[in-house]
């Protein structure tokens, strides 16, 4: 197959997947609901894009010129940020499916959640890919609209509506102001074309502008402090799979979305770098310190992806201000590892509400207290669980310590003081973390069985399978960082370009 | 600053965006709230077929807009469908109403 092809399959697939999954499950489940068809749809659409990426990867890493492929105007290219995103997507998108599916259990109009589900990881396809502006902000809309009904899935929840609604009317503002943006450089350079910006357009207020409302617009998503209030509405209150997803990738994505729009319109320049790594301390800071005084599980964890943002943000910001090649990888392996852990946290998180709560028909929060003794009857989970938290908490050697590690070298080899000063913040931030991950491995290893502990369900094999697959990465990749290299030295070479590095 | 065309559209969007941002800053109704995001963009897609103009390239700036309404109908539906389901569970369109998780 030609990588050309083979990458228009990877983008097309779950896109094309996404309406037949709806129509395969709702036929076939009017006639028989027991089958479930949507969930293997799914499963099939995500497995066989993995082929066609195989081989579009390949031709990136062997750098046999650009992979793309044009529909008229629309050009498609395939660098080492869109690989990353894509091959991070995918693979976290299998193994949600594979949970959802006793999750959901006997739940109406699950063809819409993994049709939603797959439009979703098309359009995170898409935006990694996108050559052009105004494209870049459909991608992200794509990815937005599908991720609005996810949140609000249980929508007889009076609090996922309220997460849903919060999350949908930020992140409309949030576009809109993306678009007046776009306006404003369409109007400058006249053209659209990322690499063709910075060359048509002078550093004149008018970018400075709009390169401000790309950092509001897309900072929305990227859940950058101050801007990120629906995060832990959203996070904690969206089916667990949809929590893993959103944590693991679309925040991420939102951040790609930031960079490629911020690196069209400048080149390597402190300025925006100090922005960024402004963000960064706010991030980490305000991150670790709510997430200290909360007492629900999926909220706590949703609070952590901020501090975790803040730690990718501090990376890639160093790269921006000063062209670090190291910091830039390592933003983009900690893209890569949170993706990783925190879609492990989730889910792990989630077997256990679906163990305690929703197996026995209950909706509500898992409380940090229902964790008490979780290992005595939860072993598998408790354990994938805890190794989630160590890796979030930057405990050698899991994969969290490693990326985080390489951020700090990064920022240290850059022999700027702020930049000295900030990773010492976030070595301090990182510590910090401890105190609220340590005590949830406590309760389930230390504590006597809650009750709500006795009375729980046992949790299926698929969640088992999912939860074990993704350990096994976050081991891994602790062990032998190295192996991640052909992803994220691709990434931040890519980057370094589009910043004229 | 003339009264050019131009000019007035550039006061015309100002000021739809500066409606829509302030109503979406003082009205709790959940479906005028939809509405002011729908002027928001409103202002996004005015300003987009501006700069076509400007630019020379009217064909462009017009598809653009085109395919902004599209996306922005959707935003809109998705709106109004969460609306619909907080009328029905909740029993108030107020966003006053929708306080439940805090911090």
């Amino acid at each position: 197959m030609e990588a050309g092809i083979a990458f228009l399959l990877v983008v097309g697939l779950p896109l094309l997947g996404a309406p037949l999954i709806y129509l395969i499950g709702r036929l076939v489940e009017r006639k028989k609901p027991s089958l479930n068809p949507a969930r293997w749809v799914a499963l099939l659409v995500f497995l066989s894009a993995f082929y066609p990426l195989g081989i579009a990867l390949q031709a990136v890493i062997n750098q046999d010129g650009p992979v793309s492929f044009s529909l008229g105007l629309i050009r498609l290219q395939l660098d080492g940020i869109g690989a990353l995103l894509a091959t991070l997507v995918l693979a976290l998108g299998v193994l949600v499916v594979l949970f959802s599916g006793p999750y959901l259990g006997k739940e109406e109009h699950q063809e819409k959640f993994y049709a939603l589900l797959s439009a979703m990881i098309g359009g995170m396809i898409g935006l990694g890919c996108t050559t052009d502006l105004f494209n870049l902000w459909v991608w992200f809309e794509l990815m937005a609209i599908a991720s609005y009904p996810l949140v609000a899935f249980h929508r007889q929840s009076a609090a996922a509506l309220e997460a849903g609604v919060k999350y949908l009317v930020q992140s409309a503002i949030g576009s809109a102001f993306v678009l007046i943006g776009i306006a404003l450089v369409f109007g400058q350079s006249g053209t659209l074309t990322l690499s063709g910006i910075r060359a048509n357009a002078p550093l004149t207020p008018v970018m400075l502008a709009a390169g401000a409302l790309f950092l509001i617009g897309f900072g929305v998503k990227a859940a950058l402090v101050p801007l990120h209030t629906w995060l832990p509405d959203a996070h904690s209150q969206a089916p667990s799979g949809i929590s893993a997803m959103l944590s693991g990738v679309v925040i991420e994505a939102g951040l790609i979305a930031l960079l490629r729009a911020l690196g069209a319109l400048f080149a390597v320049s402190e300025l925006w770098g100090v922005f960024l790594l402004g963000f960064a301390a706010l991030n980490m800071l305000l991150g670790n310190l709510m997430a200290l005084r909360q007492t629900q599980v999926k909220r706590l964890l949703a609070f952590s992806s901020l501090s975790h943002m803040g730690y990718i943000v501090l990376g890639i910001g160093c790269a921006f201000a000063f062209g670090a090649p190291n910091a830039a990888e390592g933003g983009f392996f900690h893209i890569l590892t949170h993706g990783l852990m925190k879609g492990l946290a989730f889910l792990a998180a989630g077997a256990l509400l679906y163990a305690l709560y929703i197996a026995n028909g209950k909706h509500q929060p898992l409380m940090v207290e229902d964790l008490d003794g979780a290992a005595t009857r939860y072993p598998l989970a408790a354990f994938t669980f805890s190794v989630a938290l160590l890796g979030l908490g930057g405990i050698p050697p899991l994969a969290g310590f490693m990326s985080k590690w390489q951020i700090f070298v990064g920022g240290f080899e850059t022999h700027q003081p702020w930049a000295i000063v900030l990773v010492i913040f976030a070595a301090l931030n990182s510590v910090l973390s401890l105190a609220y991950y340590a005590p949830l491995i406590n309760r389930m290893y230390r504590h006597q069985p809650s009750r709500q502990i006795e009375i729980g369900q046992p949790v299926s094999v698929w969640m088992n399978v999912a939860l074990l697959i993704l350990t096994l990465g976050v081991v891994v990749l602790g062990f032998w960082p190295s192996l991640a290299g052909w992803l994220t030295q691709p990434a931040a070479q890519s980057l370094l370009t589009a910043l004229g590095g | 600053m003339t009264l050019s065309v131009p000019n007035i559209v550039i006061l015309i969007v100002i000021g739809l965006l500066g409606t829509g941002i302030y109503a979406l800053l003082t009205v709790r109704n959940l479906i005028k709230v939809v509405v002011a995001l729908q002027i928001m963009v409103k202002a996004a897609m005015l300003a987009l077929v501006l700069a076509g103009r400007l630019q020379g390239q009217e064909n462009l700036g017009q598809s653009l807009a085109l395919t902004v309404i599209v996306a922005d109908t959707i935003v809109a539906v998705v709106g109004l469908a969460l609306a619909v389901q907080v009328r029905r569970v909740v029993g108030s369109l107020d966003l006053n109403a929708l306080t439940t998780l805090r911090r």
